[in-house]
């Protein structure tokens, strides 16, 4: 249930930009998106050339250390993300930084450094298909965030699939998050005002790239999120000077608009 | 027969009944529990057919725990390669996974419905997690009824996940008292003091994870430690203290993919 204030109002503030849809006809060129999760399989004919740099988690005891992946995914996930934006954003340049290991997990550690790589190589999307329900990361990632927010990178976080809080979906200001809905167009996405988990996006039975050139159906709030990451791409291909404040609220106009669209076609 | 062998035989008797009941204490009360979260949960999943497989051995290789249903008592104990079936894929990728006909899905093993004589059309598949960590798999097949089955839907995955983090918690306790009911035979069924290097030996062979492996192996060294004497004891205790403290900082597997 909302328990945020009814907004009543009719007024648009993004009516222009939202009547504009010459952005869907773009493919995200330029835009560099990084995607922090189990690793790409770069020689996927899909995604062949569109991986600009693998690098992995190397931790030497003291610290977490990035340095050149060669051990591509170890687990299918990070190469479905990839996938799913590259549909959507098909020349978005995409980063990988593996943290998760087999079986698609992986140690805080990594992931808090992962995050912290790619605030500071200022990728302009971040792709976070996972998260955790620890407690003591909430504070560590809630200042990750921030600095995410500051330097104009946007986050964009899978909601968990059980009802449980997971960290960082719930943070509200500092980022995007997202949770499944049975839908095909990517560009049909929702926004619910006043939840948690505010964006929602196709993630039921999505066809996508997996190891070994194949292709796999998978349904998970995991692959929601790069869906808004590949919108976002293409958002900022036209519109290269948002921030990540005003993107969510060109999500949530646009959405509004898909919103109306689907009330009025019933 | 003698009084000398009859006692002896009397002897040997009573240990094995003490075995056999300790076997019994530890585990049967686990795998009874995760039987009956079976039936209630399939209940709710619109299904008569579940099961849970869990892992064996260290290479991915999958095997079923417990099942209910039609072939629940043939699928019990029957494995399943490394990384065949939906289960394999469940397993290795920690996604779940929901199958409108397997008819259609090229990576379904057929081995255990040939084998069952059953014929699985829909299924979901979801990992049983325990700390972040995938120990094994629950299934549900087909639905309540009359083929053509409706497949399982999104909502019923989640609702499958919430089930699993219940039977995965018990799935754990499952395997440790499995470890430590073998152990207690082993320590049961030997007569004089017990050799450390003869329990290792069979620690090293036992078919399970390395985890619990090493588990067991770190008891056994602390038991031995024990065992020299007091300051020896205390040493220990300091040691494993100072780790502790400095483990807290560092944390475990923490982030999963969704």
């Amino acid at each position: 249930m909302s328990s945020s204030i009814k907004i009543t109002t009719e007024f648009d503030f993004f009516s222009p930009l939202v009547s504009d849809e010459g952005w869907k006809s773009g493919t995200g060129k330029g835009i560099s998106v990084a995607i922090i999760d189990s690793g790409i399989d770069t020689d996927h004919p899909d995604l062949a050339g569109k991986i600009k740099e693998s690098v992995e988690a190397q931790n030497d005891g003291k610290r977490v250390h990035f340095v050149t992946s060669e051990s591509g995914d170890s687990a299918g996930h990070g190469t479905a993300c990839a996938g799913i934006i590259s549909s959507i954003a098909n020349d978005a340049e995409l980063y990988s930084i593996k943290v998760l290991g087999a079986q698609a997990s992986g140690d805080g550690q990594a992931f808090l450094a992962g995050l912290e790589y790619a605030i500071k190589r200022k990728f302009r999307i971040i792709n976070l298909s996972l998260g955790t329900t620890k407690p003591q990361f909430f504070a560590p990632l809630h200042d990750l965030l921030d600095r995410a927010y500051q330097a104009g990178c946007i986050v964009v976080a899978a909601a968990n699939n059980l009802p449980q809080p997971s960290f960082p979906s719930v943070f509200s200001s500092s980022l995007i998050s997202v949770s499944k809905v049975d839908e095909s167009d990517p560009f049909h996405f929702g926004f619910r005002y006043g939840e948690v988990i505010e964006l929602t996006a196709p993630g039921v039975n999505v066809r996508t790239t997996w190891l070994s050139g194949g292709y796999r159906s998978l349904t998970g709030n995991s692959f929601a999120c790069p869906h808004i990451v590949g919108i976002i791409a293409l958002l900022l291909e036209t519109y290269p000077m948002l921030t990540p404040f005003q993107v969510k609220s060109v999500l949530y106009a646009i959405a509004r608009k898909n919103q109306k669209e689907t009330d009025l076609e019933k | 027969m003698p009084d000398q062998e009859k006692r002896s035989l009397e002897e040997k008797l009573r240990t094995i009944i003490q075995t056999v009941d300790v076997a019994n204490a530890m585990t049967e009360p686990l795998t009874e529990s995760i039987k009956n979260l079976l039936y209630l949960s399939a209940r709710s999943m619109k299904s008569e057919e579940a099961s849970v497989i869990i892992r064996d051995g260290d290479e991915g290789d999958l095997r079923f725990l417990s099942a209910i249903g039609q072939v629940a008592d043939q699928l019990v104990g029957m494995k399943i390669p490394s990384g065949k079936g939906i289960a394999g894929f469940v397993f290795s990728s920690g996604q779940p996974m929901a199958v409108a006909d397997v008819g259609q899905e090229e990576s379904f093993y057929a081995e255990v419905d040939k084998t069952t004589g059953y014929s699985t059309q829909t299924i979901l598949a979801t990992p049983l997690r325990h700390n972040g960590e995938i120990i094994g798999v629950l299934e549900y097949v087909n639905r309540i009824g009359e083929p053509p089955f409706e497949a399982f839907t999104p909502i019923e995955m989640d609702k499958a996940a919430l089930f699993a983090e219940a039977i995965a918690s018990l799935v754990n306790a499952y395997e440790s008292a499995k470890i430590f009911r073998e152990l207690g035979e082993k320590m049961l069924t030997k007569d004089e003091e017990v050799n450390f290097n003869e329990v290792r030996e069979w620690l090293k062979n036992l078919r399970s994870t390395a985890e619990h492996r090493e588990m067991i192996d770190l008891a056994l060294l602390v038991k031995e430690i024990s065992n020299r004497g007091e300051s020896e004891r205390a040493l220990c205790r300091e040691i494993m203290e100072s780790i502790l403290r400095c483990s807290d900082a560092k944390s475990d597997t923490s982030f999963l993919s969704y």
